[in-house]
């Protein structure tokens, strides 16, 4: 079935709109289960501060998520995001404790050096995986060795620290209990929505994720939309190493090794399937809460550390058995 | 990930083995078996062994360096090699306490001198390969409780208390746990919780948040290295806590000296890495030249670092 096609039918829309939300909304009830369960088995679960705390911990795997979702949608997978992740914080780190500059210019400049940095490794991994049909999966292990290498010799292995202190309180800050960071966030889940749902861009990814030859036959610029994917979720890892300084106040080039499976583990919570075609926004901010409020309850649990890791596992491996039994009860 | 192991792997040996060509023969050759470059403390050290072979020019050295902590197998690799080379010493800061003994074995039947530093092999794996080897290396253990006592000392008896691990499993992590213990004991402090942030930074800040959420009438940290005080530093500005939670660290590194200086650190712990390789070395070289082999557990230098010592 083409639920990418533009010119789709107005009764296939309706019935991948139907799907979508009855896809959402089970991974909501879960997360709403998993949040009921934590609240009445610790005592401190559902108070302003741990909500905060849950908030600031789910942002940075949330951004880098919302980039993934572009990417796995068009059926390819970013291993890496962590790297990149390092190697833009380092970037950014350099530029920001450049001598002479006033701590404004600083942070701005930095930001534009880590999203731009971002783009870079985006662009790199969309061209080599289009240009030459490579599956993005080794193409970004290549990238991930090429981003972590470079991260530490900009560095010379060695952590940069002594931010601007208003960038550095900047990333504790809240509004009415929501920290500003996850606001951030936030901005990007609505963009990244209105892209994928209202725009003609959105749906040829999804299309490219169906049925690229499809794609390609009706007349789609299959090549630049991958690069495009690429690039957003790049972009989204630039945006999320300035996110990782504001919050921890370092940049070091070991920061983020693992972040990508976090980041996949988000995305495929949030019902995306790793084929592609299939999958939402809203999904994977679902996705990245309850790998979130998982995290933090069971800590709040007191369970042992290695419990943690299992139990992680486990529910990571429920979601997707789950999702097909839910795309066999959604099957139109 | 085994395949990414692998390209690390021919990587790592292309870049960091050093020049092989033209050492002259009455030089003897050092082997430098390293952890993971990517860590500033190793990259450091090993800085400390190359700027010592520049000083002494009496030998050469030939280093290899892991791409993670955890890269067990490029270790044994390199030992293997050097046995082929037939180096004259090899000095290996160990991965996997256990892991390592049987190639540092061969290596011992090959007649090559080895010198474990860093973090000591186990007793257990030695005695049951036969092997008898000196450790060369600082006292973790030791080092904790100078930091968990300037903590104990600083909120008294009785104050609550949790401690960030290092990795499950490595010996380092274990025995500072061990030190920070025995402050606890010894200090009377009340243990709340204790658990592992991998050393990393990020882990740590998350995981003292959660820590702060179910106990938060916390009064102090103990951290098993700066990295993690860094994290868990910031966790306490978040929650709007600064000056009210004590924490201390281990390593000394330099992105926490401005924490000292403010105070948000209460002390950490130098254990002189930047020297530790190249003090190995020169023992090596000792019994190389025909003096006596080392025994036991030869302590290298390690000392509490407070505000007091930083300007």
């Amino acid at each position: 079935m083409n639920t990418s096609d533009v010119s789709q039918t107005g009764q296939t829309r309706i019935a991948t709109t139907t799907k979508t939300v009855l896809r959402e909304a089970g991974i909501g009830i879960a997360l709403i289960v998993l949040i009921l369960v934590f609240s009445m088995t610790t005592q401190h679960f559902l108070t302003a501060s741990n909500v905060t705390n849950i908030l600031t911990q789910v942002t940075i795997n949330l951004i880098l998520s919302i980039g993934m979702t572009f990417v796995i949608l068009i059926g390819g997978i970013d291993l890496s995001v962590g790297s990149v992740l390092a190697f833009c914080a380092v970037v950014a780190g350099t530029v920001m404790t450049l001598p002479g500059l006033d701590p404004s210019t600083a942070v701005i400049l930095a930001t534009l050096s880590a999203v731009a940095g971002g783009i870079f490794f985006g662009l790199l991994n969309g061209f080599i995986s289009a240009y030459w049909a490579i599956p993005s999966f080794i193409v970004t292990l290549g990238t991930l060795n090429i981003a972590r290498g470079a991260a530490l010799q900009v560095t010379n292995a060695s952590t940069i620290y002594s931010f601007p202190a208003s960038f550095n309180a900047f990333g504790s800050q809240t509004l009415y209990g929501i920290p500003l960071l996850f606001l951030i966030a936030l901005v990007l889940v609505g963009i990244g929505w209105f892209v994928l749902t209202k725009t003609v861009f959105g749906r040829v990814l999804y299309g490219i994720g169906n049925n690229e030859e499809a794609a390609r036959l009706a007349g789609h610029n299959v090549f630049f939309y991958k690069i495009a994917a690429f690039t957003i979720c790049g972009g989204a890892v630039g945006i999320g190493a300035i996110v990782y300084m504001a919050r921890l106040n370092i940049a070091s080039p070991i920061i983020g090794i693992g972040f990508e499976l976090n980041a996949i583990a988000a995305v495929i919570i949030g019902g995306t399937s790793l084929s592609g075609g299939r999958g939402s926004i809203i999904g994977t901010l679902l996705g990245a809460c309850i790998i979130g409020v998982l995290a933090n309850g069971l800590i709040l649990l007191g369970l042992s550390d290695f419990m943690r890791q299992m139990i992680t596992g486990f529910v990571i491996i429920i979601a997707v058995v789950l999702d097909k039994y839910r795309e066999r009860l959604t099957k139109v | 990930m085994k395949f990414a192991k692998f390209i690390a792997a021919g990587i790592l040996a292309s870049t960091i083995l050093m020049p092989v060509s033209g050492y002259a023969a009455d030089k003897p050759v050092v082997g430098l078996v390293m952890k993971s470059l990517a860590n500033e403390f190793f990259k450091n050290m090993l800085e400390g062994a190359k700027a010592d072979e520049a000083k002494r020019g009496d030998y050469t050295l030939k280093a290899v360096g892991m791409q993670s902590e955890t890269d067990v197998e490029t270790q044994i690799n390199a030992i293997e090699s050097f046995i082929t080379e037939k180096v004259d010493a090899i000095v290996v800061a160990p991965s996997d306490s256990r892991a390592l003994v049987p190639p540092i074995k061969r290596a011992i039947d090959a007649g090559i001198t080895v010198i474990n530093f860093d973090v000591a092999l186990d007793e257990k794996a030695k005695e049951e390969a036969g092997v008898k080897l000196a450790f060369v290396g600082p006292d973790n253990r030791g080092g904790a409780k100078l930091a968990g006592d300037a903590l104990a000392k600083k909120l008294g008896e009785g104050a609550k208390v949790v401690i960030i691990e290092g990795n499950p499993g490595a010996d380092n992590a274990a025995q500072r746990k061990l030190g920070f213990m025995d402050s606890v004991e010894a200090g009377k402090l009340d243990l709340l919780d204790s658990r592992t942030a991998h050393w990393e930074t990020e882990e740590a800040n998350t995981l003292f948040s959660n820590m702060l959420t179910a106990h938060p009438d916390i009064q102090g940290v103990l951290a098993a290295n700066d990295s993690m005080a860094l994290g868990v530093v910031k966790a306490i500005d978040a929650a709007g806590k600064t000056g009210k939670i004590e924490v201390v660290g281990f390593d000394n590194i330099p992105a926490v000296q401005p924490l000292l200086k403010e105070k948000k650190l209460l002390a950490t712990v130098d254990q002189f890495g930047q020297l530790m390789a190249a003090d190995a070395i020169d023992k090596a070289l000792k019994v190389v030249k025909g003096g006596a082999p080392l025994e036991g557990w030869v302590k290298t230098d390690i000392k509490l670092v407070t505000s007091d010592d930083v300007k």
